[in-house]
């Protein structure tokens, strides 16, 4: 009986140890993908990331970039409160009374 | 019948859908501009084709806008060793047009470029001239391939082909199909 159990856990745990080393050999992505393509952007003609490459044209005389200004600090919120929210008017209106005369009931 | 045995009808079969395969494997790729076909390669099996289009690219420091054409670029999916690249710029109407537009653009594909053999050739029944040498890139060295195929009506291709050192040589006959396979589609 013990015998079996041991065939049965090591089959399971040999059947699992080579799905994970089979699993293993196949890469999560197919390929290095587009990301960093040097010779692409090169045939564009394109310089943006090559700064060794002398493109045989002279940077124009620009003025230097103007210095970026201070931002102004912010405004600070006022110390005085609020005036406080109207408070109801503390006289009711009178309260509905029933008409002291009634009409005479009908005889 | 004794000549359609088993064992040859099997190695015929084999060999017909084989040779039918690799003939139909390939995926044609036609270059365009504004809808008009210019010419046509073959994309080989597990490669991968970047295409552009027409566009202006303005460098930030400079402010010098530039209009670039499709690029065609071609690297297999598991390996960036290997490059081949695809233009047809508009205005380079002959070979020695493209040379100069080929001067123009080595200095950004490859440093230090050094031309080690010129040639005269035919690339799909097609005038072209071919330009072999070695440089550096990214700290490595490449061979590369520089070809101007001039195209009928006024207009050439340009095709660049880079081996970085330690590719697999074996992708040398990829890009050779690569070059079998254009056709001018005018």
């Amino acid at each position: 009986m013990s015998l079996r159990l041991f065939k049965r856990i090591s089959l399971a745990l040999g059947l699992g140890a080579a799905t994970l080393t089979l699993s293993a050999c196949d890469g999560v992505s197919v390929g290095v993908g587009y990301g960093y393509d040097p010779f692409y952007d090169s045939m564009l003609w394109n310089d943006y990331y090559r700064r060794d490459v002398n493109v045989g044209i002279n940077p124009p005389d620009r003025p230097n970039r103007p210095d970026r200004p201070t931002r102004p600090d912010r405004p600070k919120p006022p110390v005085a409160k609020p005036p406080a929210r109207p408070k109801p008017p503390t006289a009711r209106p009178p309260a509905a009374r029933p008409p002291i005369h009634r009409p005479s009931p009908r005889r | 019948m004794r000549l359609f045995s088993g064992p040859i009808l099997a190695a015929c079969a084999a060999v017909w859908l084989g040779g039918a395969g690799s003939a139909m494997a390939d995926t044609p790729a036609t270059y365009t501009e504004d809808g008009r076909a210019l010419f046509s390669f073959n994309v080989p099996d597990f490669w991968l084709l970047r295409t552009g289009g027409p566009r202006e690219i303005e460098d930030t420091e400079l402010g010098d806008p530039r209009a670039v054409a499709r690029v065609m670029g071609l690297r297999p999916v598991t390996d960036d060793t290997v490059w081949m690249g695809f233009v047809s710029p508009a205005g380079v109407a002959t070979i020695q047009d493209g040379i100069r537009y080929l001067q123009d653009i080595d200095k950004f594909l490859v440093n230090d470029p050094t031309v080690t053999s010129t040639s005269d050739t035919r690339i799909g029944g097609l005038p072209a001239r071919v330009f072999r040498g070695t440089g550096r890139r990214d700290g490595t060295g490449l061979s590369f391939t520089a070809t101007v195929i001039d195209l009928p009506s006024n207009r050439v291709a340009i095709a660049v082909a880079i081996l970085r050192d330690g590719a697999n040589p074996d992708y040398a006959d990829d890009l050779n199909d690569v070059f079998a396979s254009f056709r001018s589609r005018q």
